[in-house]
């Protein structure tokens, strides 16, 4: 009996090192391998997600007629004013987008009455992916910067690059201000002048004007942080400057320059 | 690793706890493992062995082979009493038959004596791994509580409720629960499975000294 008890407090000495040995091994497992795969956060990424504000602006980088011509197509009847109507913005754009032109010239001598309503759709369809794409040649244009030499008039293509980019910022202040909004008073509104530097920092951050809703400053000054992270350089690489006057709904810029 | 590292006080004291009574329990457990399973093996061995043997004394010369199982201590238990009994039957040669009685009846009371130490002996440690399997979690829910506490706290001080605020203070503190159920559902596991076989292991004892008695009153009484 006597013998028993001493070899019973080595076995427990023993596996006392074994479960420490274990433990010690899971930990250092689990931090191995939050290591290797370090856990991706994916709410900062989701900004990337354009589609929103893509139609958004599209408007204000070609012409303020392109939403009248998206409305044009459907009430005429005629097949000739669609064909005519989405020729020019192709003629303004780089000379990749010519190419999606071709595929709908050679459908233009068959003009039987049982097509034709068929080729409408098809000619609208067109002239919605051209539309598309030339949004999208030009965004990639704009990451580029490349755009002042691509679109041919200097000083116009500026001020279009310019407007656009603070359309873009503005966007990505109303997603963070989504985020981050709170307020204690009805209709609060913050003015704020901002200067991103040319690498996309921001300067300068400096409020204008504010309703004196304190909470609601917070929010803004914290949509503008978290927006800020993710900003793309400004269009010819210069000191942009700019003011937002920011409410609850919506964000709306000032004057540029 | 940096979820742990960037948790409040409360919550990581409440995780070293567990921490511990985690490390605790599976020393128990493996303890207990080894302890249980080396009974059951010489337990069957000490039985093969005992039914083969005809005379007491052979086996009591080869019972240190079995010596973790729990029949050998109450064979020993029961075998010395048998002795002494024995010798004061020799020495006092007076009315045997009442003396063999009382004999009988003091090898008894020696097996349950040793039956009731080595159930305590087998059980030993065991209610730590039902305290961890019960207070674990809510060791843990404490600590969960407390950190989504201070997460409010902080949410409080910034002013906004967003998602970015209030979900990595969350996290941290939920943690907490994860390791105080981690710790909890072996323990619970391991003390059940315990208690079940240390049942058998009983129920074998008292078979061993049902059987030995029987042995013991058979001899006396065919004397």
């Amino acid at each position: 009996m006597s013998s028993r008890i001493p070899r019973a407090d080595t076995g427990v000495s023993v596996s006392f090192i074994a479960s420490v040995v274990i433990h010690l091994a899971v930990l250092s497992l689990f931090a191995w391998y939050g290591r290797m795969f370090p856990p991706q956060i994916a709410i900062q990424e989701t900004y990337y997600v354009d589609v929103v504000s893509l139609p958004v602006n599209e408007p204000a980088s070609g012409s303020p007629a392109q939403l009248p011509a998206a409305a044009v197509p459907p009430p005429l009847p005629v097949p000739e004013p669609p064909m005519t109507e989405p020729l020019p913005p192709p003629r303004a754009l780089p000379k990749k987008i010519t190419k999606t032109i071709k595929p709908v010239s050679p459908q233009k001598p068959e003009t039987t009455d049982s097509y034709f309503a068929e080729r409408m759709a098809k000619i609208e369809r067109n002239t919605e992916a051209r539309r598309e794409e030339a949004v999208l040649e030009k965004l990639r244009s704009k990451v580029k910067t490349v755009d002042k030499s691509k679109r041919g008039a200097s000083e116009a293509g500026g001020a279009l690059s310019g407007s656009r980019y603070a359309d873009y910022i503005k966007s990505r202040l109303e997603d963070a201000l989504k985020v981050t909004s709170s307020y204690t008073t009805n209709n609060p509104e913050v003015a704020v002048r901002l200067t991103i530097a040319p690498t996309g920092r921001i300067l300068r951050l400096q409020i204008e004007r504010s309703s004196g809703d304190a909470a609601f400053e917070l929010a803004v000054r914290r949509a503008i942080d978290l927006a800020g992270e993710k900003f793309p350089a400004p269009p010819g690489h210069t000191v942009y400057e700019n003011g937002f006057v920011f409410r609850p709904k919506s964000i709306s810029s000032g004057a540029s320059h | 690793m940096d979820i742990i590292a960037s948790a409040g006080i409360v919550v990581k004291l409440v995780l070293l706890l567990l921490l511990s009574f985690s490390v605790i329990s599976w020393t128990i457990i493996l303890f207990k493992f080894v302890q249980v399973q080396r009974a059951n093996n010489e337990s069957e061995r000490f039985m093969d062995f005992f039914w083969k043997s005809k005379r007491f004394d052979a086996i009591a010369s080869q019972v240190d082979r079995f010596s973790h199982s729990p029949l050998t201590v109450l064979f020993n238990e029961g075998y010395n009493e048998l002795k002494k009994v024995v010798e004061n039957d020799s020495k006092s040669d007076g009315s045997s038959l009442s003396t063999d009685l009382g004999g009988v009846e003091n090898v008894s009371r020696s097996l349950r004596r040793a039956t009731n130490s080595e159930i305590t002996r087998l059980e030993k440690y065991l209610t730590f791994l039902a305290t961890t399997g019960s207070t674990s979690p809510f060791i843990g829910l404490f600590g969960t509580v407390w950190g989504i506490m201070t997460a409010f706290e902080g949410i409080g001080k910034t002013g906004s409720a967003s998602l970015a605020v209030v979900a990595p203070g969350i996290a941290e503190a939920l943690i907490a629960t994860a390791i105080g159920l981690v710790a909890a559902i072996p323990a619970v596991m391991a003390y059940n499975h315990f208690q079940h076989k240390i049942r058998v292991l009983i129920n074998e004892m008292d078979s061993f000294s049902t059987e030995f008695l029987n042995i013991v009153q058979r001899n006396i009484a065919g004397k």
